[in-house]
């Protein structure tokens, strides 16, 4: 009996000690975790509809799961007109990329911003990779970077026509040189080596399109909808 | 449709996310395990039995234990101390039952709960969002065994290199490690093949 | 003197990685840059000494034939302060590091450490054999990262390193982590064997 008792209560007390230390720890640290994530909501936002205002968070169902959308709105040539945001999702290489996409109401894609991947190092991953105008020796020289730049693989979606086809091509990576050609074509360049992850992305893009399609409205001639119902 | 994910699971456990070669999962009882044939082999069945029952544990304790009472951020103290207790349990079921398998797989089985690779597709269900999925508890246990098979097949193939590369002649401070390094490289390169595969 | 001594053992005469060959799996992983491997060499040095005092702590109450369960709890405790602190403080790190932070549990050498050494000694002594043994393991970690970063990547901490130069890729993948931690080695035999 005596042998039992001891490692058990050895053991025990080892584990109560641990579980009350990781209990405070993970109070103290929580409210920080939760509002990183909501902060990265809100810094997707802005990325994905830039200049909209009055953003709100809507729901709708698809195949009979609820699933978030945002709507903002923005002044054009005097007019109204809406923007959407939307979250779209496809397996990848190794597991699922999810980005949010914001588009016009003419499907221009104003935007989309990678919330989550798990891609190689190296070749998927780079969907996040930043290419700073510094090298390492002007970093040594401590030199410093003007602004913080967005992801060349995610800016160049930016002013794609979402409805027509997206084509990906492989034209290295995306640059001041050929982001006009690309943009007229309608044209993605996939990341050297990773085309996975471009098509998962691009198809994710025109699946979450597809899905929001009924909700995405052109704003009438300065008539409110909600006057008239 | 729900048949394909089945096997696209499968199929990318073992060639193209090849616990070992791609992910570098388990690269420790890789090499230290893979200078013979037979126990190669040995090693390879127990961590494919291991991996499948973690999975299954593990996911079932995720799900209706560490969830419910928001204990997620638990989950490396649970999925290790359920690691070390599947691996104990499974010990003496085997040497009760069976004293030729035993006898078999008994010397590595101890060496399984600190093999990153059990624990990495116990993390790795999780990761994936398979608690969430339709069939969350099927393809878990997919992906355990598909850990588990890919963990074998590349302990075989080192294995069958290495006992050859015995009687080869190698420059004296390559011998040992630093040539089974290399040979470890070409074969991750050769199964670097795998990732073209669309499925 | 002494402590001085089972401070460098572990940087190279007994370096984990090198001369014993244990605790490979994120030697691999996180390699891909240097960034990450500072980072790996922070978080498992800071387990392996919190782990090392605890044991050295409780050896005298802790029963032989239950030490490992206790090992493994007093471990995977520091591996789960780490992995909360570094969620709540450096989600990019978090991020990066990915499954290979939970992973340090399993780390052979933290364990090997706490049965072979810690449990035995003082907690002094077990600081400084901690202490050493995880920078041991990080600096090989380091080395490692900073030639596959600048041939796979051409980059260095993030920047570029040589303008206009095309990296090989195959090696901030897999089979160069394999190869160049090969080389490595082959390099630390020769050193050795000359010096005999």
């Amino acid at each position: 009996m005596k042998n039992l008792l001891k490692p058990t209560i050895v053991l025990g007390t080892i584990a109560l000690i641990s579980g009350i230390t990781l209990a405070a720890l993970n109070t103290i640290t929580s409210s920080r975790i939760e509002a990183l994530s909501r902060d990265k909501e809100q810094r997707a936002l802005a990325q994905v509809l830039p200049g909209y205002t009055n953003i709100v968070e809507k729901e709708k169902s698809i195949n009979g799961k609820a699933a978030s959308y945002w709507v903002g709105e923005k002044q054009i040539d005097g007019k109204k007109q809406f923007g959407y945001a939307f979250i779209a999702s496809k397996s990848g290489y190794s597991g699922d990329v999810v980005s949010m996409i914001g588009v016009s109401e003419k499907l221009i894609i104003e935007g989309i911003f990678i919330l989550q991947q798990t891609e190689t190092p190296g070749l998927g991953s780079r969907a996040e990779e930043v290419i700073s105008d510094l090298n390492f020796w002007d970093f040594l020289a401590g030199k410093k970077e003007a602004e913080k730049k967005r992801p060349w693989f995610q800016r160049q979606f930016t002013g794609l026509n979402s409805a027509a086809e997206m084509k990906i091509v492989k034209k290295g990576n995306w640059t001041e040189s050929n982001k006009d050609e690309l943009l007229k074509n309608n044209e993605i360049t996939a990341i050297t080596g990773a085309t996975i992850t471009t098509s998962a992305v691009k198809r994710s893009i025109e699946a979450a399109v597809n899905d929001f399609k009924d909700i995405i409205k052109p704003a009438d001639d300065g008539v409110d909808n909600e006057t008239i119902k | 449709m729900e048949l394909k994910i089945f096997f696209t699971i499968l199929l990318s456990t073992i060639f193209i996310n090849n616990y070992v070669l791609s992910r570098t999962l388990g690269t420790c009882p890789f090499l230290g395990v893979s200078k013979r044939l037979d126990s190669a082999i040995g090693m390879g069945f127990a961590v494919t039995f291991v991996m499948t029952i973690t999975s299954f544990f593990t996911y079932i304790i995720y799900k209706f234990l560490l969830i419910p009472f928001n204990l997620t951020y638990l989950k490396t103290i649970v999925f290790i101390l359920v690691i070390a207790s599947i691996v104990q349990l499974v010990e003496m079921i085997i040497n009760k039952s069976s004293p030729a398998l035993y006898q078999a797989l008994g010397i590595f089985l101890p060496l399984i709960t600190t093999n990153c690779a059990v624990l990495g597709v116990a993390v790795l269900n999780i990761d994936s969002g398979f608690v969430t999925a339709q069939f969350g508890l099927l393809k878990s246990l997919l992906q355990g065994f598909g850990g588990g098979v890919g963990f074998t097949l590349a302990l075989i193939l080192m294995a069958g290199i290495r006992e050859r590369l015995e009687l080869a002649e190698i420059p004296e401070n390559l011998k040992g490690m630093p040539i089974s390094f290399i040979l470890a490289g070409l074969l991750s390169l050769a199964f670097l093949g795998f990732a073209g595969m669309t499925i | 003197m002494k402590l001085l001594n089972e401070f460098t053992k572990g940087i190279w005469k007994k370096n984990p990685i090198l001369v014993i060959g244990i605790g490979l799996c994120p030697v691999l992983a996180v390699t891909s840059s240097v960034t990450n491997a500072l980072w790996m060499m922070v978080a498992t040095t800071f387990v392996l000494v919190c782990s090392n005092i605890l044991v050295s702590a409780v050896k005298s109450i802790t029963p032989g034939h239950i030490r490992i369960p206790i090992f493994i709890t007093i471990i995977a405790t520091f591996v789960i302060v780490v992995e909360l602190v570094l969620k709540a403080y450096q989600p990019e790190v978090y991020k990066a590091l990915g499954i290979f932070i939970p992973l340090i549990v399993v780390n052979c050498i933290i364990l090997g450490r706490a049965e072979e050494f810690a449990s035995k000694n003082t907690i002094i002594p077990s600081i400084a054999d901690g202490l050493g043994m995880g920078l041991g393991f990080g600096l090989t970690l380091v080395f490692l990262a900073f030639f596959r970063e600048i041939l796979g990547a051409n980059t260095l901490l993030g920047y570029t390193f040589i303008p206009g130069m095309q990296p090989a890729t195959a090696l901030i993948m897999a089979p160069g982590g394999f190869i160049i931690l090969g080389l490595m080695l082959w390099g630390m035999n020769k050193i050795n064997s000359k010096n005999n």
